[in-house]
């Protein structure tokens, strides 16, 4: 701080404008900075605490430490009013899973029971995360919940209620399920389920052997793995994870796909906890292939979350990747910077945390690319926090643990109980402003630095104002619903896709659209990101170009499509095949 | 009888002369770019001189270059308990650890610390060297705060500056004591006994960089700096040349 410095005599005889100028320069310089983000949790009426499960059973005190998960947000327009809703997940045994219907003025309607999507939580089952896709091409939004116990699909049925349809679309097998998303990996025009689990398939409510625990920190693969679930196209699934090369075992917490060698299929990126994320290339032939070693190599990490976008704008999709980085273990982020191709075709990633500032987000969990203030650019939220009890720290009883010679880790009982103990608590989340490739931190300005346990993070336009909100989902804790409040000004369009060869929802459609001499790459997801999904329609920020000079889409069945002179400020709505794009006028109450 | 005992002078003779003959071929296959070869000739030297702080540095170079961290460790189990009064063979079996660290994960990390420290602790039992108090001092720096060592770290530290101060000569290598009780009495919340420690430094060791660093940052620059110093994943700088190289 700099030490006080007397004024100057003449400054007292500064002539009264001068005074009245320089008073109210410094009002105005000195207020406090204007927020981006209002929360609007509470008036909104989607306030709805979250509750972990509580276990009962031998290891329950110890599972209680690793089991503060399922709090999960996905976004879909279910009912095709033009309006986005949201399916949140509770996990306590009696918690309901909430079905928060739009109203369109910025409040919601928890309509789950009405709808018959409520309940998600009994003694033999947890919700940990949800899905909406459009398995059967009606158009209407399914919902897949994803459980410890047995997963649940949801049919759609077009008249606000949803039929439980989980048994006779092959999907009924007990899994510790904690992700999920849909992609069309085979390009058949129809979305297929990819499922990842954190425990092995063992019942993590009875279990009938101690041994189910990691068995190492940094590689261990005695986890639930992957579990790659092909669309039949006729409403069933059918298990094809080894047919297609797939053979992972490994702690998944996460998956991501993208086409990231842009061949127009789509790859896969799984975080994993406690050991080696893996990237699968499709080969374009209905298999994968793991490229892990090659492309990123083999990390003893925390991987929790894989969300793709292309951060600087240089046409190849990049992925981000949460860990843990605290005083105790600084593992440091993963920012994959995607080096696209090299003369012999081969495809490599840089990590570049810690060149773009993004290397310590704390225990991440949940991070999404999204660009908030529309100047084109893919800013980052980053959610975090393990659990937030008491004052005193856990982090001791763990490193006991650890240095005990020859301790078996996969044995639950040699695990600390962590009772009322903190682990990496009260972290602030982490908001980057992207300033052309390298990131700012400006959370607490726009109030998005809340302390809770965060997990999921699910960006949408609630409002249809052209402005992205957000909404967090945090464990054993009320969520957030942030509003983007920023002030009109740069400019911004959203397309909302249909596929017609490709499947329905167009998941994997890139755009590419040229604006004020830049052009800007943007994919339809299926749920990629920790325990949540963010609206399947596409936002470009424009900046100063009120005119995206021209789109360019590659639908996920090859077909390409341009179209040019789209004004700003306008909702589209583009149908495979057809040649103009349609206007999409959402609702405005 | 005689003959023996003839056999047997000759014998200690020669010994010396063998693994110093292992050394410099060892040194051969390290010019020669050939690490490989040269790994079992240093444990051959050292397996006859445990306490040869040079064969150990050589040695351990080799194995960082390799990354045949887990073989040194073992073969420094084996030397240790062979030598178990060999002071500076457990001061650079603890060394193994510590070089292993950043090739490690966080949780390994963890591991390899605590048993670095109990080498080191093993050392300085046998023989109270500067090396040691400022190997193990340093050490407990980069354990989180949580653990509470940051105090054990000062003690050592002030003892190895104590050590350094007796000195008549103050090599340049005693400058990273001061360094690093500087930054122990920073982690332990005495930021003007830092600052004076860091001063002092910079007096027995005019322009010292690392001194000068830190003596020009304050508040959360300052923090920035040394937690990116006491950063597990990179390399801490085990070399021991400098204290013969004066």
């Amino acid at each position: 701080m700099k030490p006080l410095e007397p004024v100057p005599r003449r400054s007292l005889f500064l002539p009264l404008g001068l005074l009245t100028v320089a008073l109210i320069a410094t009002s105005a310089s000195a207020g406090p900075p204007e927020r981006d983000f209002e929360d609007v949790t509470a008036r909104a009426g989607v306030a709805a605490r979250h509750h972990n499960r509580a276990f009962k059973n031998p290891y329950a005190a110890i599972m209680a430490g690793y089991t503060a998960l399922g709090a999960a947000a996905a976004v879909a327009d279910y009912d095709g009013d033009g309006f986005e809703d949201l399916f949140v997940t509770d996990s306590g045994e009696t918690g309901k899973n909430h079905l928060y219907h739009n109203n369109g003025d910025l409040t919601f309607t928890d309509v789950a029971g009405k709808a018959g999507v409520a309940d998600g939580n009994d003694a033999s089952n947890a919700t940990a995360d949800a899905l909406w896709l459009d398995y059967d091409n009606d158009g209407r939004p399914d919902l897949f919940v994803v459980r410890f116990g047995h997963n649940q699909l949801f049919h759609n049925e077009g008249n606000g209620t949803f039929k439980d349809v989980t048994r006779q679309a092959g999907l009924d097998r007990y899994a510790n399920a904690i992700t999920a998303i849909a992609f069309d990996y085979d390009r058949d025009g129809y979305v297929d389920l990819f499922v990842g689990s954190y425990f092995q398939p063992i019942d993590i409510f009875r279990p009938q052997t101690p041994r189910f625990f990691p068995e190492s920190f940094e590689t261990a693969n005695n986890g639930g793995g992957l579990t790659v679930w092909r669309n039949q196209g006729n409403g069933t699934f059918k298990d094809v994870t080894r047919e297609v090369g797939v053979n992972l075992s490994g702690w998944t917490l996460d998956l991501g796909h993208a086409d990231a060698d842009n061949d127009g299929d789509d790859d896969l990126y799984v975080a994993c906890d406690f050991g080696t994320d893996r990237f699968l290339l499709n080969n374009g032939d209905g298999t994968f292939k793991d490229v892990t070693k090659e492309t990123i190599g083999i990390d003893t990490k925390k991987g929790m979350n894989a969300d793709w976008g292309d951060y600087d704008n240089d046409g190849w999709l990049d992925v981000f990747v949460t860990n843990i980085t605290d005083d105790y273990m600084r593992e440091g982020n993963f920012l994959w910077r995607n080096n696209g191709l090299d003369d012999k075709g081969k495809l490599s990633f840089t990590d570049v945390a810690r060149e773009t500032g993004t290397y310590d987000t704390g225990w991440g969990w949940g991070g999404k690319f999204f660009d908030y203030d529309d100047d084109g650019w893919l800013d980052l939220y980053v959610v975090n926090g393990w659990v937030s009890a008491g004052p005193e720290s856990y982090v001791p009883d763990v490193f006991q643990m650890i240095t005990r010679p020859n301790v078996d880790f996969a044995d639950a009982r040699n695990w600390p109980p962590m009772g009322n103990k903190s682990l990496s608590g009260y972290e602030k989340k982490r908001l980057f402003h992207n300033e052309a490739g390298t990131f700012r931190e400006v959370a607490a300005r726009h109030g998005l630095d809340s302390t809770r346990d965060g997990r999921g993070i699910a960006v949408a336009d609630f409002d249809n104002d052209g402005r992205l909100d957000l909404f967090v989902a945090n464990a054993n804790a009320e969520p957030y619903l942030y509003h983007n409040v920023r002030p009109a000004g740069p400019h911004w369009a959203t397309f909302l896709l249909e596929g017609r060869k490709s499947n329905r929802d167009a998941v994997g459609a890139q755009l590419r659209a040229t604006a004020g001499g830049r052009t800007q790459l943007r994919f339809v997801d299926g749920g990629n990101g920790f325990a949540s999904q963010s609206s399947r329609r596409i936002h470009f920020g424009l900046g100063g170009a009120p005119v995206i000079d021209r789109l360019e889409v590659r639908w996920p069945s090859g077909l390409r499509q341009t179209f040019t002179n789209l004004p700003a400020g306008r909702f589209y709505r583009l149908v495979e095949g057809e040649p103009d794009p349609k206007p999409f006028e959402p609702r405005k109450k | 009888m005689k003959r023996l005992r003839t056999l047997l002078l000759l014998a200690v003779c020669a010994a010396p002369a063998l693994h110093a003959a292992a050394f410099d071929d060892a040194m051969k296959a390290v010019s020669a770019h050939n690490d490989a070869a040269a790994l079992p000739l240093f444990e051959s030297a050292l397996t006859a001189d445990p306490d040869n702080l040079q064969y150990s540095n050589e040695y351990r170079k080799a194995v960082i270059r390799t990354k045949e961290y887990d073989r040194a460790i073992d073969f420094y189990g084996k030397l240790t308990a062979a030598h178990p009064q060999a002071a500076f063979a457990w001061l650079n079996y603890g060394y193994t650890y510590v070089d292993k660290i950043p090739d490690a994960g966080s949780i390994t990390q963890v591991i390899l610390a605590n048993n670095a420290l109990t080498n080191f602790t093993k050392s300085i039992d046998l023989k109270k060297s500067w090396i040691a108090l400022y190997t193990r001092g340093n050490s407990y720096l980069y354990w989180p705060k949580i653990f509470g060592r940051a105090p054990l770290g000062v003690a050592d530290l002030e003892a190895a500056v104590a050590m350094a101060r007796a000195e008549a000569k103050k090599k340049k290598v005693y400058v990273r004591s001061w360094i690093a009780l500087g930054d122990g009495y920073w982690k332990t919340e005495q930021p003007e006994k830092a600052k004076a420690t860091w001063r002092e430094g910079l007096q027995l060791f005019p322009g010292d960089p690392q001194l000068q660093a830190r003596l020009a940052r304050d508040g959360e620059e300052l923090e920035k700096y040394i937690y990116d110093q006491l950063d597990p994943n990179k390399r801490v700088d085990t070399n021991l040349a400098p204290l013969w190289e004066e």
